[in-house]
């Protein structure tokens, strides 16, 4: 048995890396799996073993993973959903936040709202935003009056909802508030999201950078694009992980959000926009079939 | 898995003794990270093929022993005729 001060460099590099488990699982069973780790370890050895460290990078995502995979699988995965539509809301509104600075605040505390599981706050405020955004959309005034078309800021290149149809806008609030009319009937008390998705909207709501042709109709930037794979893929990994739906209804409300000013430019559409579309289809339907794959062993 | 259960069969034992005990069982050709170890420990127990025996506190540090149940008894019985029989198919002595 090998003796390791405690303390020591190595004990502080593995207890790093235990970082990657949940914090319940850390608090009880973190200093375990330390003790085994400092057991193992080679004398004098300061630097953690590569596969050591790779073992506890992939333990503890499959340990968030199954964390997150409790609880009502349809609840938490409309919640879900219901997170990824006010972070699309948001990033198409936050390039025009120095001419909407109201406006963009409030989907910004709807987003907020929605992350600390605050269904009834969120409904009021997605009410409101949703009925500007819609009136923007629609070339009409609603509640204060705003100079159309909305030019952008930085972070944006063409003016608000310049491509986009009312109606479809309308749809995307729409299923939002019917996601929170659900959830908060429901009653129960909704788990707090993670404060990443404001990194999301932000990443999202960059127009570049361009990667179809400026004179394509509803062009689509590469870091929007980027942020939906990511999280689509995500979603089908702990889909696959913890063999639960949760992830695929909100990947499947999302997607027909989205699809919807696809369909609205379905006569225009570049294969660029079907091969964004391809992508997250695919991912979506991998994400809705993982939970039922045929079990290999016991374990699986 | 099949490791696990085997070196549980012969008594409870903490998580640095299987990691251990695997080693020898296969002749050093399987060795789990503790990443891994854990991971198998922790869904073996919330299947009910293993469960936690009792726990000791060793150097300030908790230590769980596990051990196996009836029902991986069963299972790892039923893999090893598994793989007797698969292992029959080729190693039998030929009939010509």
């Amino acid at each position: 048995m090998t003796v390791v001060p405690q303390g020591s460099t190595l004990e502080r590099r593995y207890r790093a890396l235990l970082r990657a488990y949940p914090r319940a699982y850390r608090t009880a069973h973190g200093d375990e799996l330390l003790d085994v780790l400092l057991e193992s370890a080679d004398p004098g050895r300061t630097v953690p073993v590569p596969r050591e460290a790779w073992g506890l990078l992939a333990g503890g995502v499959r340990s968030r993973v199954v964390h997150l995979a409790t609880g009502s699988p349809w609840k938490d995965g409309l919640h879900l959903g219901v997170t990824a539509l006010a972070a699309l809301h948001l990033a198409a509104l936050l390039p025009y936040a120095g001419t909407l600075p109201l406006w963009t605040a409030a989907s910004a505390l709807a987003l907020v709202a929605v992350l600390r599981g605050w269904a009834w706050a969120a409904i009021p405020l997605t009410l409101v935003v949703g009925m500007k955004a819609v009136a923007i959309a629609g070339g009409r005034q609603f509640f204060d009056l705003t100079l159309l078309p909305v030019y952008p800021s930085p972070l944006g290149d063409q003016a608000l909802f310049a491509d986009s149809n009312p109606y479809v806008v309308a749809g995307g609030y729409a299923v939002m508030l019917a996601g929170l009319g659900v959830l908060a009937a429901r009653g129960r008390p909704l788990r707090a999201r993670s404060w990443w998705w404001c990194a999301a909207v932000v990443a999202a709501a960059w127009s570049g950078p361009q990667w179809m042709a400026e004179d394509s109709t509803f062009a689509l930037s590469l870091s929007r694009m980027a942020v939906e794979a990511a999280a689509f893929g995500l979603a089908a990994g702990a889909g696959y992980l913890a063999r639960d739906y949760r992830w695929a209804l909100a990947a499947g409300i999302y997607l027909v959000v989205a699809s919807g000013d696809l369909a609205a430019h379905s006569a225009e559409l570049t294969r660029q926009h079907l091969a964004y579309w391809g992508v997250l289809a695919v991912l979506a339907l991998w994400t809705a079939s993982a939970p039922f794959r045929q079990r290999r062993h016991c374990l699986d | 898995m099949y490791f696990v259960l085997t070196a549980l069969r012969a008594g409870p034992l903490h998580g640095h003794a299987i990691s251990k005990s695997i080693k020898e069982l296969s002749a050093g050709r399987v060795r789990p990270s503790v990443g891994t170890l854990y991971g198998i420990l922790e869904r073996l127990n919330e299947r009910g093929v293993i469960t936690v025996d009792r726990e000791e506190t060793v150097n300030g540090r908790n230590r769980r022993y596990f051990r196996i149940t009836d029902e991986g008894q069963a299972l790892v019985e039923a893999e090893a005729r598994r793989m007797q029989e698969a292992a029959s198919l080729v190693l039998r002595p030929s009939s010509t």
